[in-house]
């Protein structure tokens, strides 16, 4: 049967279920509706070598219209204003419509922003998407004194490439420590440390009271009173799934879109992956929403086969990762349901993993390492994790015992 | 061809099987392999990123990235997973006298 598939959202869930689609069924319409009116394109890299100019526009597209073209996907730069669940419609600002038969919504995540006083809202930047990161690369390049407002890993990593183009960096973080929402405790004081070596400022427990435009510079005051002085700021504070245009309809929303293991929604036909989509987890029996490359990719997989028919379940135990200086940091399942915690290695040129466990099987695992360190590792602790079977903590323990013993038994 | 372009590696009990090493060579960085069929060879560092391979994940036939998880296949150096999209090169094996060559162009 012939359908017409809409795909709302031109990010990187979208155009891997737009593939996927097309992988099992090639006949019906695949249409993505995508605001930027550029191609999907990773966004790892914005914060990182696209900054550090190692790697430039074109080297950040998934896929060339030549291959969407060879697929029969259709890409439309277009903003939708108003959607109709119960006629199947979506209707842009430009008066178009378009009637779908499945729907799939990723729309991605948004960042928040901080409360400001008017007159300053067009100061303070934020880094998402790639015009963002074109106008922070330019501007950067006359800057000197450069304050980040949040200690994530965006404004850790855009704070690592800045210092590694020779700015002085300041990093204003409100808890009591870097990465506090995912990342344990123990190696966000590794990453701190390194940061701190490069000669970046980390101000953990401060909350910022009022922020001063001053000839042309800011003047940021503290909650402590302290005052900082710079020539520009980036804040990177979080981000919120995108469903302004779904929040006075009948799609059940929670903290993002409320998906069912197969990517469905409240609604029939309609279907939500990646950032946006608040999704039952059938491994670790709960709802979660993630912002991951890997998650992004593999939901909108998921999403694009279930579309198409194919019932599947989306289990893949989470992983991330994150670059700052030259360290490699990586997060595996979740970190925050344990009941004991076991530490691998204690030198960060060896790599740091700790594994976070509960009735002695894996839940989840994070570790930071100079690059190529902890890859391994983690990887075989997502497949350890998703066995869901009792460790031996011993090997897990000591780094000179190969982890992949543990796989193979 | 000629004979001098295959560069002796290292003795094949040196690999533990379903595993790599790393072998240097003049200025370039190979990835030497032993499967369940025997030896093979790519380059040694990630077409993604400037990492080296040699501390990824061998699994049957593919070698996994350390730092992001692109996958490759060993035989073929086809990238299959993202964020890999450039294939790895691969490089002819030989094992003579219990000791593995690899042919470099």
């Amino acid at each position: 049967m012939k359908n017409n598939i809409v795909i709302l959202g031109g990010g990187q869930a979208g155009i891997y279920a737009a593939r996927e689609i097309r992988q099992n069924d090639s006949k019906s319409n695949i249409k993505i509706l995508g605001e930027e009116n550029l191609l999907p394109y990773e966004r790892p890299p914005l914060s990182k070598d696209f900054l550090l100019d190692k790697k430039k526009e074109e080297d950040l597209y998934f896929h060339s219209s030549d291959v969407l073209k060879n697929e029969n996907i259709e890409f439309e730069n277009i903003s939708i204003n108003k959607v109709d669940f119960e006629n199947k419609k979506l209707f842009a600002k430009n008066d178009n419509v378009y009637s779908y038969d499945s729907l799939l919504i990723s729309t991605g995540s948004e960042n928040k922003k901080l409360s400001l006083d008017n007159n300053l809202k067009n100061d303070i930047y934020y880094l998402r998407n790639l015009e963002e990161a074109k106008k922070i690369k330019e501007i950067v390049s006359n800057k000197n004194k450069i304050t980040i407002i949040g200690g994530g890993f965006i404004g850790l990593e855009i704070a690592s490439s800045l210092s590694q183009l020779q700015k002085k960096v300041i990093v204003i973080e409100i808890g009591n420590q870097l990465m506090g929402r995912i990342i344990p405790k123990q190696i966000a004081d590794l990453v701190q440390n390194t940061h701190i070596e490069h000669g970046n400022e980390i101000i953990l427990n401060k909350q910022i009271e009022k922020i001063t435009k001053k000839n042309g510079d800011y003047e940021i005051l503290l909650n402590d009173n302290s005052l900082i002085e710079t020539d520009f700021i980036i804040a990177g504070i979080g981000s919120t799934p995108t469903v302004k245009l779904f929040e006075n309809t009948n799609l059940k929303l929670d903290n993002g879109i409320v998906t069912n293991q197969f990517c469905e929604t409240s609604i029939k036909d309609v279907f939500a992956a990646g950032d946006v989509s608040n999704f039952y987890h059938p491994f670790y029996e709960r709802n979660m929403r993630l912002e991951s490359y890997q998650h992004a990719q593999n939901h909108g997989i998921c999403a694009g086969k279930n579309i198409a028919g194919v019932k599947t379940e989306y289990t893949s135990i989470p992983w991330m990762w994150s670059d700052q200086f030259n360290l490699n940091l990586q997060l595996t399942g979740i970190c925050d349901e344990y009941d004991e915690i076991i530490e691998r290695g204690n030198d960060i040129n060896n790599g740091v993993i700790y594994f976070f466990l509960k009735n002695n099987k894996i839940r989840g695992a994070c570790g930071v390492g100079i690059i190529g360190k902890v890859g391994r590792d983690i990887r075989i602790t997502s497949k350890l994790t998703e066995k869901d079977t009792i460790v031996d903590k011993q090997i897990l323990s000591d780094q000179n015992l190969k982890l992949n013993k543990l796989i193979q038994k | 061809m000629s004979e001098e372009n295959w560069i002796e590696v290292g003795a094949t009990d040196s690999i533990e099987e379903e595993d790599l090493i790393r072998f240097d060579h003049q200025d370039k960085t190979f990835c030497v392999y032993k499967l369940t069929d025997g030896f093979y060879a790519t380059d040694g560092i990630c077409t993604h990123e400037a990492v080296h391979l040699e501390d990824g994940l061998v699994m049957d036939d593919e070698i996994e990235c350390p730092m992001h998880q692109g996958i490759f296949n060993i035989k073929s150096g086809e990238a299959l997973s993202p964020p890999a999209c450039e294939d790895l090169k691969t490089y002819p094996v030989k094992v003579d006298n219990d000791k593995i060559f690899i042919k470099i162009d």
